[in-house]
């Protein structure tokens, strides 16, 4: 594919994905009006205007990038191989993470993750990723509940 | 007069015990994380924010300003000793910084970068000690209308702030009013774009989408980026007399044109770098020296850096706009303290504004003695392995993320703002619109619902009164003078093969 090909590419895409972000945008301006000019008397503005104004700036936007725009041509490189790997383990972890947070508690649910991050993601061997984590941990552990007393979700196990 | 009583009440607060130690806390967290390869100082005051919030306002800010101003320092380490800007800001640093390292005179850059940033950062000062009190004076002049004017001139800064396109500038300003309006309508209280979702309510939080989209997807960027530090040791960070009288002009030239372009809103440190470097260049007598171990060409940018930085308080604080990402974060914070910046914080919150400037003093004394001796655990800490670096920074994320209302529907956001800040930023998509809309947003909504109010729908109200009228005609100005420096700017950055990086 040629520069001037993806770039127009680009824009289209852009453009359609401004539309739709429009769309929306003017269909909840449209149900706010009924609503203000049902509900509240003799109001010119209200919840619905700037709303409005966003659609219709998106809406323009979006028209401007269909018809017109050359956004500059740009050749994105994904990962792949290995870091492609240690990528996909870490945002597949930080998401079992906020899953296991609220049932094993901020602590114990830490000591795992960790592990588990710097494991897969940093790509230490386990020996050392278990010496991390557990460094971690306590260091995180003395820092948030000792040091900042946050309060951190306790999960089934209290820790 | 005046002024001076206010600034001695200020360091009577300012140098408490609380306040000073928040002060060097921040200088240090800031550069600590500023050094760590690839992360600039949005990523750092991004990371950091939130372990401010269980301070008292005061502190809080005063430790946001000290972590603000340790990144910047600690951006430039990475740029001269890794070649690595975190930020836009410190490309030109690395042309000449990176090989001085290369040549063992790295400790000399660093000396240098910290001098220079000492000098402009406390000129800025000054300059925001004398001249913001004369920009808030204005401010029983203003009224809705105004506040609305000057929305539209902070708008301005999305030009600044919007890389290689407007386009895709402008696209992401949007997102990021629309961002906004997730929440509870300001008229009537109605959830507005929730979708019948009821934790979509309490509208995104600002903490949860910062940590997203410049922390979290920091990590996945770095993932993919080989980052090795020089083996070179770093022996002295004190320049010899000869280095000083050579580099003297330089910091004192790129403070000022650091200093009095950063006085305009819609100018960023991206900019004024930049042009720092080239005037150095071309004032040289021998410019080929420039690209190749120049130490002017250390000196230069960095002062116009910090001096663009610190002028950014004065529209920071005396307007409520943001010049630059870290500053439109700072923006941020102060809301999140219930302290609205704008013309009426000097008149409302006297204490707290001259309590922050004395802080700025202050913190620009301890970053300078916290620097010179500490740069050898700077550099080893630039060698610290990403491996180690990415979970740690995630960890962390998540805590930030969940602190500030104890919500798992705000870690969750974060995630989701992470893996879009990733998409965005390898399609070279600038952020920072996105964030500066987000933060204007509902200010902007709030001043022209109460513009039209006044007038009865009629939007020539924002012309009747001279004073919207000239913020809407400066804004105007503004938008051309930008168009001009952005592309300028842009043009250096494709010279010096740093096109990925966005202003």
């Amino acid at each position: 594919m040629t520069d001037v090909e993806s770039s127009r590419r680009q824009s289209m895409v852009v453009g359609g994905v401004l539309e739709l972000l429009a769309a929306v945008s003017l269909v909840e301006a449209r149900r706010l009006y009924r609503l203000r000019t049902d509900f509240v008397a003799g109001a010119v503005v209200g919840d619905d205007t700037f709303p409005m104004i966003v659609g219709v700036a998106l809406a323009v936007l979006g028209l401007y990038m269909l018809a017109w725009a050359r956004l500059p041509a740009l050749e994105v490189a994904l990962p792949r191989g290995p870091i492609r790997a240690r990528m996909l383990a870490g945002a597949g972890l930080l998401v079992a993470y906020a899953v296991l947070v609220p049932v094993l508690g901020y602590t114990a649910a830490t000591a795992v993750a960790s592990v588990a991050l710097f494991g897969a993601m940093g790509g230490y061997r386990w020996p050392v990723a278990l010496l991390l984590g557990a460094v971690t941990t306590g260091a995180l552990y003395l820092l948030f509940r000792v040091w900042l007393l946050q309060p951190l979700p306790s999960g089934l196990l209290g820790a | 007069m005046d002024v001076l009583a206010h600034l001695a009440s200020g360091f009577a607060a300012a140098l408490t015990p609380t306040n000073l130690a928040m002060a060097f806390m921040g200088s240090l967290l800031g550069t600590l994380v500023g050094v760590l390869p690839g992360l600039g100082p949005t990523a750092a005051i991004a990371i950091l924010f939130p372990f401010t919030t269980i301070l008292t306002p005061v502190p809080a800010i005063i430790m946001l300003a000290g972590i603000y101003y340790g990144a910047m320092y600690g951006g430039s380490t990475t740029a001269i000793l890794l070649n690595i800007p975190g930020e836009v800001a410190s490309v030109p640093t690395c042309l000449d910084g990176y090989p001085m390292a290369q040549q063992g005179r790295g400790g000399v850059a660093l000396g240098i970068s910290a001098i220079g940033s000492f000098v402009a950062g406390t000129v800025g000062v000054i300059a925001l000690t004398f001249f913001a009190p004369l920009l808030a004076d204005q401010a029983l002049r203003f009224g809705p209308p105004e506040y609305f004017g000057l929305m539209v001139l902070a708008f301005t800064v999305v030009v600044s702030l919007s890389g290689a396109s407007l386009a895709k500038g402008m696209s992401m300003a949007m997102l990021g009013y629309l961002v906004s309006l997730v929440g509870m309508g300001p008229s009537t209280a109605e959830p507005r774009f929730t979708f019948g979702y009821d934790r979509l309510m309490g509208g995104i939080d600002l903490i949860a989408l910062v940590v997203g989209l410049f922390a979290i997807s920091e990590v996945f960027l770095g993932l993919e980026e080989a980052r090795t530090a020089i083996a070179a040791r770093i022996t002295s960070v004190l320049p010899r007399w000869a280095d000083l009288r050579q580099a003297w002009p330089a910091i004192l030239r790129g403070t000022g044109i650091g200093f009095l372009l950063g006085l305009l809103p819609g100018c960023s440190p991206g900019v004024t770098v930049f042009l720092a470097y080239d005037v150095e260049k071309k004032l040289a007598r021998d410019p080929e020296r420039f690209g190749r171990g120049a130490i002017e060409g250390v000196a230069s940018p960095e002062s116009a850096n910090n001096a663009t930085s610190s002028a950014g308080f004065i529209p920071l604080l005396a307007l409520g706009i943001p010049a630059s990402a870290p500053l439109a974060i700072l923006l941020g914070g102060l809301m999140v303290y219930g302290l609205q910046p704008g013309p009426l914080l000097f008149a409302k919150n006297p204490e707290f504004v001259w309590t922050v400037i004395a802080s700025l003093y202050i913190g620009n004394v301890i970053l300078l003695i916290l620097n010179l001796p500490l740069v050898g655990i700077w550099v080893r800490l630039t060698r610290v392995p990403f491996g180690i670096l990415g979970p740690v920074i995630l960890l962390m994320s998540f805590v930030g993320a969940y602190s500030v209302r104890n919500s798992m529907f705000d870690v969750a956001v974060s995630l989701v703002c992470g893996l879009a800040g990733y998409v965005l930023r390898k399609g070279q998509w600038p952020l920072a619109p996105l964030l500066l809309a987000y933060i204007l947003g509902p200010l902007l909504e709030t001043n022209l619902l109460e513009s039209l109010s006044m007038s009865g729908g009629s939007p020539l109200i924002f012309v009747q009164r001279w004073l919207s009228l000239s913020l809407i005609l400066a804004a105007v100005a503004l938008l051309l003078t930008s168009l001009v420096l952005v592309r300028y700017a842009n043009r250096r950055l494709r010279e010096t093969a740093a096109a990925e990086m966005s202003l």
